[in-house]
């Protein structure tokens, strides 16, 4: 379900725009950045944050799903 | 129009897929079809577009469940039978999913009704059984410009063709008038196996769901046809018929009328 | 003569030519007054099935109506 909602978060964007999402290890975060980079978009920035969160900055390019 | 907490959950499948996303989604829930018979086809096609959160579906049919419908109907259940077939259709519907409006109709399509009730659809499903509604569907859809589905079953056998009027060949192009009544075997006579209009219907119901989210190629200009005996499918090249007498350079056919076999066949036949 | 029918492969022996009444009775078609007939991708007005000669390559395409799917 979070790859759902960065997705919806994603499709607001224009080319160019990037868009940070918080998330705690485990399934999402190995689901999330996979699943972006094969849906087309890039991920610029995949940080551990504190204790057991990621911070993950996603960008939507020329040719990233509307 | 935005989707609410318990919708992105709901249709997080379709969210996840590129072609679809949110705002596919959204499009689908603004999205209004209207699906003409509640029997074999228009079960599977009711069941899937409501689960699919198509916004409004128009179901008409003016007929009863009987216990002959449930080998293959699979939206009517036993204890549904003496129940208007668009009553039980649209208990079935809004039970997978409280978002669709469902507009039951429960009446026999004529030429004098047809061309109110697609006027407030996107897109028109012919799930009817015989050739009098096909072809009225047809020519209905052709002048109202409504793309349509046509879909047929028999035996062993199922055709589909979505019409684009005036783009595409439509029902017309192929056959040109319907059969005298009583030449064409009807289900009721030659049966047909139960899980067949499953598989024309959900093909159906597809194209439904592509044209309103305006993605991939509709099976416009392509009589689909299969056979589950031999487990084939083939497609047939149609292109429009310059003497097509609805969509033709010249229409001899330019408003409605019933045939003269316009009451339903089967209906007929078993009295 | 040789020619596709519904996609397979139809041999008609003894003849290279027959218009499509006779090659509706000849490959044994059911209820011949009601199909429609596709000539290599043309669909053929009724009218016309006598006088059409169908040759050695000809793609058939016999299609029927089905009009079940309600009741």
């Amino acid at each position: 379900m979070t790859f759902v909602k960065t997705k919806l978060e994603l499709e607001k964007l224009i080319a160019g725009d990037t868009l940070e999402v918080l998330l705690c290890e485990g399934e999402p975060l190995s689901n999330v950045p996979k699943t972006a980079i094969e849906q087309g978009f890039t991920v610029v920035e995949n940080v551990h944050v504190k204790d057991n969160v990621h911070k993950l900055v996603i960008q939507k390019r020329e040719g990233s799903p509307a | 129009m935005s989707l609410r907490a318990d919708q992105i959950e709901r249709y997080s499948r379709h969210i996840l897929l590129q072609d679809i996303g949110g705002k596919g989604q959204e499009k689908l829930l603004a999205g209004r079809v209207l699906i003409i018979g509640a029997g074999g086809l228009g079960a599977p096609i009711a069941l899937y577009l409501g689960a699919a959160g198509v916004g409004t579906l128009g179901i008409a049919d003016a007929d009863m469940v009987d216990v002959t419908n449930l080998q293959r109907q699979v939206i009517h259940f036993t204890p549904d039978i003496g129940k208007p077939k668009v009553v039980s259709a649209a208990e079935k519907v809004r039970a997978i999913n409280p978002d669709v409006t469902v507009h039951p109709h429960q009446e026999w399509i004529s030429a004098e009704n047809i061309a109110g009730f697609i006027a407030d659809y996107d897109f028109i499903i012919d799930g009817t059984d015989n050739f009098a509604t096909k072809f009225l569907i047809n020519d209905a859809c052709v002048l109202g410009n409504k793309p349509y589905s046509h879909g047929g079953i028999l035996r062993f056998d199922g055709q589909t063709l979505t019409v684009k009027p005036h783009e595409s060949a439509c029902y017309r192009c192929i056959f040109s008038a319907p059969p005298p009544k009583d030449a064409i075997p009807t289900c009721s006579e030659a049966g047909v196996i139960g899980v067949l209009p499953g598989v024309i219907g959900t093909i159906q119901a597809t194209e439904a769901i592509k044209y309103l989210l305006g993605i991939g190629d509709l099976l416009t200009g392509r009589l689909l046809t299969y056979n589950a005996t031999s487990l084939t499918f083939r497609e047939i090249r149609i292109q429009r018929n310059p003497k097509c007498p609805v969509c033709g350079s010249q229409p001899t056919l330019t408003e409605l009328k019933d045939n003269s076999d316009a009451l339903n066949v089967c209906e007929l036949e078993t009295t | 003569m040789k020619l596709t029918v519904n996609g397979e492969t139809r041999e008609i022996a003894g003849t290279e030519s027959l218009n499509i009444d006779e090659t509706l009775v000849t490959l044994k078609v059911a209820d011949p007054l009601y199909v429609t007939v596709e000539l290599n991708g043309t669909i053929l007005e009724r009218e016309a099935f006598g006088t059409t000669q169908v040759k050695d390559g000809d793609v058939l395409e016999f299609l029927y109506f089905m009009g079940g799917g309600g009741q």
